[in-house]
């Protein structure tokens, strides 16, 4: 028995102790912890949410950014359908305008008409504005109003009794027509010889034609309902 | 001999009280192979002390015994994890089968005597 046999005795007892001490609070702190099958399960668990939540997350920005990309477009829509159906209420009558064109006013030239039936003289009729709404069309003229009642797809002129009749509203003379238009091309078309001033004169009814630099012509203000008509789809 | 004891014991001793009071915490994935190490060690331990009872004790064999067989039972148990093969169980058979022959043998010695 030599020093070298009773150091490596020593030694290794040393460490003999330090694994079994290891060893023995190791398994102690298991008995009183989670198990370690437990904690690797668990462990390969929160990998696979942690994966699922990074793809969710993914998904919700390819989501997002679809759906800002689907609200741009559907303000675009907005936009257009907006401006389509402005220029529908403009066609149609149902919005206020103004710009260029001509004022007639019609007016009896009462006990002036000549050929001695004065005690008859004549008051303009419905044909009358009729003509003149026609005349004005043909001429080109955009909006059309009668003594403020806008002219458009649906109204009517007629006479009830001693009076006319424009969009169900009873109107009375002085009438004046009002028509947004080449205030030109509308006026000549009036006054061609032969035309429908000269006709209107010759009944006996005061024509005056003016052109004007402006004229407002105010919305339609009565009830738009189609009861019976239903739109046709195309395709 | 009652020298080599009382080291054996104190060194014994001194370990424990050192891995008791170290703060360093083995992680638990190890503990398998630790605990299979800690076998193989045992088993070079009594059979180092049975050699000394039939009076061949070798310092050297004895030396590598106790290290290359903890290293080999723990490095067995981890490569049979990585397999999928329980070889630990392979080295907690091999050695307990021998710490019980040597306890056996040491035994025996003690009665002669």
């Amino acid at each position: 028995m030599n020093r070298p046999i009773y150091f490596s005795i020593a030694a290794v007892a040393v460490i003999l102790g330090l694994m079994l001490a290891f060893q023995f609070r190791n398994t102690s702190s298991i008995s009183h912890s989670v198990p370690y099958d437990r904690v690797q399960e668990l462990t390969i668990e929160k990998k696979q949410l942690e994966k699922e939540k990074a793809q969710l997350d993914d998904e919700i920005d390819d989501l997002t950014a679809k759906l800002a990309i689907a609200g741009k477009s559907a303000g675009e829509a907005n936009i257009a359908l907006r401006g389509e159906l402005e220029k529908t209420k403009l066609i149609a009558g149902l919005v206020p305008v103004t710009g260029p064109g001509i004022e007639i006013t019609l007016s009896d030239l009462l006990g002036e008409t000549g050929a001695g039936n004065a005690s008859t003289s004549y008051i303009v009729r419905d044909d009358d504005l009729l003509k003149l709404v026609n005349e004005l069309r043909g001429a080109g003229a955009d909006a059309i109003a009668i003594n403020g009642q806008r002219v458009m797809a649906t109204t009517e002129i007629r006479m009830i009794g001693n009076h006319i009749n424009v969009n169900l509203a009873r109107i009375s003379m002085p009438y004046k027509v009002t028509a947004i238009g080449n205030a030109e091309v509308l006026k000549s078309s009036l006054e061609a010889k032969g035309g429908l001033a000269e006709y209107l004169s010759t009944l006996g009814i005061m024509v005056t034609i003016q052109a004007r630099e402006r004229v407002a012509i105010p919305a339609f203000k009565g009830d738009l309902s189609f009861d019976y008509a239903k739109s046709v789809q195309k395709g | 001999m009652w020298f080599g004891i009382g080291l054996a014991v104190l060194g014994l001793a001194v370990g424990v009280l050192i891995g008791l009071n170290v703060p360093l915490v083995l992680p638990q994935a190890y503990a398998k192979y630790m605990s299979v190490a800690v076998l193989a060690a045992l088993d070079s331990v009594f059979g180092g002390i049975r050699a000394a009872m039939e009076d061949h004790f070798d310092n050297n064999i004895f030396l590598t015994g106790f290290f290359s067989n903890a290293l080999l039972a723990a490095g067995l148990a981890f490569i049979g994890e990585r397999l999928g093969i329980d070889l630990y169980l392979a080295a907690v058979v091999a050695f307990g089968v021998r710490l019980f022959q040597n306890l056996a043998i040491i035994r025996r010695y003690l009665l002669k005597k």
